[in-house]
């Protein structure tokens, strides 16, 4: 695990981590933002844990698996992390669909938390 | 050298080397768009070099150019410390090093009064100077231990990159006071075994909580910790013994002879208990700084906390050896009285002459800083059978 950097080790962890919990019980996802934290959903704002955990809940789907096909980690100026992620992403019976999904990480007390986070489907004609 | 780029470094010198009957040492050899450049500091060297030309052929059997031209110094060469002012830094340093305790002390290097006198300005920050220093420090105290950069307006780490190769057993690096804007400039000493930074008058301590001191997880990786709240709470689950009924009712025998002894006044008759070889380690995971685990002091005296103590000695000396070793280590601790009824054991291993298990529990102190207090613990026992007990 050395050779990589730093910021490397810790996004991908948190992507990992992420994902795992968001296929699997997405109602866990609070303990990863805070109450200064935004989610921006398909357009849609979201501000502070509460917000965020009742909106990724009630997403209208039971079954949903996640897909990574990149990610890139980059450190801030000040000591965050922004990551990014690329994949598909299948919610149901529903075809399988792109998505990105952007983050920005924040150490507070030894733990990193999500202060950011974007995401849209990788959809085109919305006609 | 024309169409240089395709060439590795190494084969085109020695290349040239083997055509050349002139020694030569290439200086600042770098690439710029398609042409390979290099400088060499003698007429001689470039003369021969110019006869070189069209005789090396490459892989597919093409000449290889090379060019020769007068030129001046290459940029990095100009900036690099003459000799004499290397002779000066090296007195300069040698002033400043504590040979007892093998640490390097540059606060303030630019001014320092000898630099000064002679008229060398030293600026850390740059490269060259911080270069230089580093192969001061490479040749002169290769067994540095600790270095102090101080208040040298450092604003990036560029410099140390190669510190894990000049000065390898560093252990103590004082940055503080200086303008390290972000803690990723520290990504680039992370080649070295710190076991003290200093960092506080840095425009990066405003981002971040705090950062006294920064051990190097070799064996452990720092853990990566995801997320801010206690997971849920695990019920506890209830009692469950599927082994025989003699196993279980000697270790609970054993339990309540065991904390009865503990638990009174004199805790030496535990000398019967323990084998003359027997080991016991305690750790508590409460930080000694915070006020309110004060009264928990005579815990916190011996704990042995592996994450926390990397030192080899200090963990061969907490650990206690011998029944004798282990009962005084115990009787120093405040007088206790265990809830049996709290105790929830668990039996890991079980073989003919071996138990082990694990009892998870709370006590209350009955004297000492703070009678009345009551603390949970986990405590595991191996117990052989010698003999017929």
């Amino acid at each position: 695990m050395g050779d990589k950097p730093i910021w490397e080790q810790i996004g991908s962890s948190f992507i990992q981590h992420y994902y795992q919990l968001f296929d699997n019980v997405r109602t866990q996802l609070g303990a990863i933002y805070i109450d200064a934290s935004c989610l921006t959903w398909e357009g849609q704002q979201f501000q502070g844990k509460a917000a965020i955990v009742e909106k990724l809940s009630s997403l209208p789907f039971q079954k949903i698996q996640h897909s990574i096909t990149a990610q890139d980690h980059q450190p801030t100026p000040d000591s965050c992390i922004i990551s990014m992620v690329v994949g598909q992403l299948k919610a149901d019976e529903d075809p399988i669909v792109g998505f990105h999904q952007m983050f920005l990480l924040k150490n507070i007390n030894y733990a990193w938390v999500c202060t950011n986070d974007m995401f849209r489907l990788a959809l085109y004609n919305f006609g | 050298i024309p169409c240089g780029i395709k060439y590795d470094k190494t084969w085109i010198v020695n290349s040239i080397q083997s055509h050349c009957n002139v020694p030569f040492t290439p200086v600042a050899f770098h690439y710029n768009k398609n042409q390979a450049h290099f400088f060499v500091q003698d007429a001689s060297a470039a003369c021969a070099l110019k006869n070189v030309n069209c005789k090396i052929h490459d892989e597919k059997n093409q000449k290889v150019f090379v060019f020769v031209n007068l030129s001046a110094k290459p940029q990095s060469m100009q900036k690099m410390l003459k000799p004499k002012e290397m002779a000066q830094l090296k007195l300069t340093l040698n002033k400043r090093y504590d040979v007892s305790q093998q640490a390097l002390d540059l606060q303030r290097l630019r001014f320092d009064p000898d630099l000064v006198k002679h008229h060398i300005d030293i600026i850390l920050n740059r490269r060259n100077c911080m270069a230089a220093t580093l192969k001061i420090i490479e040749r002169n105290f290769p067994e540095l231990l600790s270095l102090n950069l101080c208040d040298n307006k450092l604003h990036q780490l560029d410099g140390l990159l190669d510190i894990i190769e000049k000065a390898p057993k560093v252990k103590t690096l004082n940055l503080s006071k200086n303008k390290l804007k972000s803690a990723w400039e520290l990504d680039k000493v992370k080649g070295l075994k710190l076991e003290e930074l200093w960092l506080e008058g840095n425009p990066l301590c405003s981002t971040f909580s705090d950062q006294s001191a920064y051990v190097d997880g070799q064996e452990l990786g720092s853990p990566i910790i995801i997320g801010t709240e206690a997971p849920e709470i695990i019920k506890p689950c209830k009692e469950s013994y599927k082994g025989s009924e003699t196993i279980k009712s000697l270790v609970l025998q054993f339990l309540l002879q065991y904390y009865l002894i503990y638990d009174s006044e004199d805790r030496k008759g535990l000398l019967s208990v323990y084998h003359d070889k027997a080991c016991f380690s305690l750790t508590t995971t409460l930080n000694p700084e915070d006020p309110e685990s004060s009264s928990l002091e005579k815990y916190f005296k011996d704990s042995r906390n592996i994450k926390n103590i990397k030192d080899p000695r200090l963990r061969v000396q907490l650990l206690k050896h011998t029944k004798h070793e282990i009962v005084d280590s115990l009787s120093v601790l405040p007088r206790t009285q265990h809830d049996l009824n709290s105790y929830v054991v668990d039996l890991c291993i079980q073989t003919e002459r071996m138990l082990f298990f694990s009892v998870n529990g709370v006590f209350k102190e009955v004297e000492g800083e703070s009678p009345g207090s009551v603390l949970a613990f986990t405590r595991t026992f191996i117990l052989t059978s010698i003999s017929n007990s």
